[in-house]
């Protein structure tokens, strides 16, 4: 109808390497497509398929071929974002990029412009050395610029109100309790939100997914009951002393005006700073040995 | 392909953080994308005034036009309420939903897939797609699992389940029209009225033509006797309501009234 190329390309259709044992999609129905719409010289790559999508060329297709490269490298990025996974170069010249290899830096450039004008998406090399990269949401840098500079706690104030319920709780949570905060907010069990979708799913299933939260059964309990506890992603990237803070701050008052509470969050910050110490002290120990070891044995060539 | 810098003006981060939004959510009703703007200008551009959905959205469409990608506008077949999906014009098949799914959990939606378009009613039984698990490509899958697996299918907006039976998600249908048309030519139902694809709709039990529900309810919407539009024989069937977004809009005021006002902002 636009004269948009009716090669029947399933970017999104790839998994990332090391995702799953199953065997990705492969799609019969790609080959069957690409006879009935394209004319000559369906062409269909096994080997490269094996991960990746289920292309067909056309010579047509095959003259923009750098172009298509750029828009099915937009899409691979997108689906990397949403299942929020890292990316590796050689993810992208194995899934993509395949036979423009030589490209690469030229694709890579044109698709993280698009990501950016586009999407707010910007793709950042985390790894230089390993090629590793990632794609960051420009538009929640800018939005949340204001709350805290914690950097990776999802500024959402849902899941820092749900942390505060779990901590001023004991440190778990009955579901019940939860949903006590979560209908102030306006969150209901049941009714998607148009923004955080339906909530049950959210803080059961998705952020248990991302480690932010653990929901687990009360042990011993019969009718079995649920409760709610942090995860570890949550314990590494926040704390009690912050998320009492965001606990004050709602009620409009200051941390001290919870005395129990305050005192265990002093406590935890400082198992942290000693924990931080023990860390520091460890690398140094490595290090020193190690230059030791390299002063005594320096025949032999070392790499650092 | 570089379009896009002619058009960059346009993009701001209110479109963006639209996109963004309707990305994860795939599809959305009207209203729910219309708070989803207003969403959008408050976060990111108070003072603005909001640009006409339409026009907002079409600014959006010239810009994903060089990725192949837009923002379609459709209508539920059953109780024709308007919904917006973004769908991929580059592929074909089973693209979007393909991410999420493993290479059985898709063979068994094409299997649901060709029941559904094969159907008189629109609708494939729960039983007849689960007897074909043993053909599935892939991961040797059970029945019990493949049960699971519609569901997902119905969380994610791509089948709705009605009484144990399974028809095509508005999304779906907007996804993969072309992609249906082309595949299943001769079995593909069509729509008499608007020529869109049908999936569920009346059929004239004289002539065989079809319609969707509601293209019927817009076609016979004051007549007395309805009568076939190819055949002239009396439509047999009763004629369904349509959605209609003022009385949609006068429930909505008179219920949030009574509700307090909450911020919504988190």
């Amino acid at each position: 109808t636009m004269g948009v190329p009716k090669s029947p390309i399933l970017p999104l259709a790839l998994r990332g390497p090391g995702a799953e044992s199953s065997p990705p999609p492969s799609s019969p129905h790609f080959n069957a497509i690409s006879q009935n719409s394209l004319t000559s010289g369906s062409y269909c790559n096994p080997q490269g398929l094996q991960r990746a999508t289920a292309v067909s060329y056309t010579e047509s297709i095959y003259r923009s071929g750098l172009d298509e490269k750029v828009v099915i490298l937009v899409y691979y990025l997108l689906y990397k974002y949403q299942m929020k996974e890292s990316i590796t170069k050689g993810d992208m010249v194995r899934n993509i990029i395949q036979t423009y290899r030589n490209h690469f830096l030229e694709i890579l450039k044109r698709a993280s412009e698009h990501l950016e004008m586009v999407f707010g998406l910007d793709l950042k090399e985390v790894d230089p050395y390993r090629r590793i990269y990632v794609l960051v949401n420009k538009l929640d840098l800018s939005y949340n610029a204001k709350l805290s500079d914690d950097r990776g706690v999802p500024k959402t104030g849902l899941l820092m109100a749900v942390l505060g319920v779990i901590f001023t709780k004991g440190n778990r949570a009955t579901e019940e309790q939860v949903w006590q905060i979560l209908n102030v907010m306006g969150l209901y069990k049941g009714r998607k939100h148009f923004i955080f979708g339906e909530p049950r799913k959210l803080i059961t299933k998705d952020l248990v997914q991302e480690n932010y939260l653990e929901y687990r059964q009360v042990p011993d309990s019969d009718p079995p009951r649920y409760e709610f506890l942090w995860g570890p992603r949550a314990h590494a990237e926040t704390s009690k002393m912050k998320v009492l803070e965001f606990v004050a701050k709602i009620h409009d008052t200051v941390p001290t005006a919870f005395p129990t509470w305050y005192e265990e969050a002093l406590r935890d910050e400082e198992e942290r700073a000693q924990a931080r110490a023990a860390a520091r002290a460890r690398t140094a120990a490595i290090a020193s040995a190690r230059s030791k070891a390299m002063a005594s044995c320096s025949s032999r060539p070392s790499k650092v | 392909m570089q379009g896009s810098t002619r058009r960059a003006g346009v993009m701001t981060d209110v479109h963006r953080r639209f996109l963004q939004l309707l990305m994860t959510h795939g599809v959305l009703e009207e209203c729910d994308i219309k708070r989803l703007q207003r969403h959008c200008y408050k976060v990111h551009d108070r003072n603005a005034p909001v640009e006409k959905l339409e026009d907002f959205i079409n600014n959006i469409n010239s810009v994903l036009e060089s990725l192949y990608i837009e923002i379609k506008k459709g209508v539920t077949e059953d109780d024709g309420r308007p919904i917006y999906a973004l769908v991929n014009l580059a592929t074909t098949s089973v693209s979007k939903m393909a991410s999420d799914f493993a290479e059985n959990e898709l063979d068994l939606f094409r299997k649901a897939l060709e029941l559904i378009i094969d159907s008189e009613s629109g609708f494939a039984s729960s039983t007849n797609i689960l007897n074909l698990v043993d053909q599935l490509k892939g991961k040797k899958m059970r029945k019990k699992e493949a049960e699971q697996v519609l569901q997902k299918f119905v969380q994610n907006k791509w089948l709705i389940e009605k009484e144990g039976e399974f028809t095509l998600h508005g999304r779906a249908i907007l996804e993969m029209e072309q992609y249906i048309r082309e595949v299943y030519p001769d079995a593909v139902k069509v729509c008499n009225i608007c020529h869109g694809l049908l999936i569920q709709g009346q059929s004239c039990e004289t002539c065989g033509i079809r319609m969707h529900l509601p293209c019927v309810a817009k076609y016979f919407q004051s007549n007395a006797e309805p009568r076939c539009p190819h055949c002239n024989d009396y439509w047999p069937h009763e004629i369904p309501e349509v959605f209609d977004p003022e009385k949609e809009r006068e429930a909505g005021v008179s219920k949030s009234n009574r509700r307090s006002s909450r911020s919504r902002q988190h």
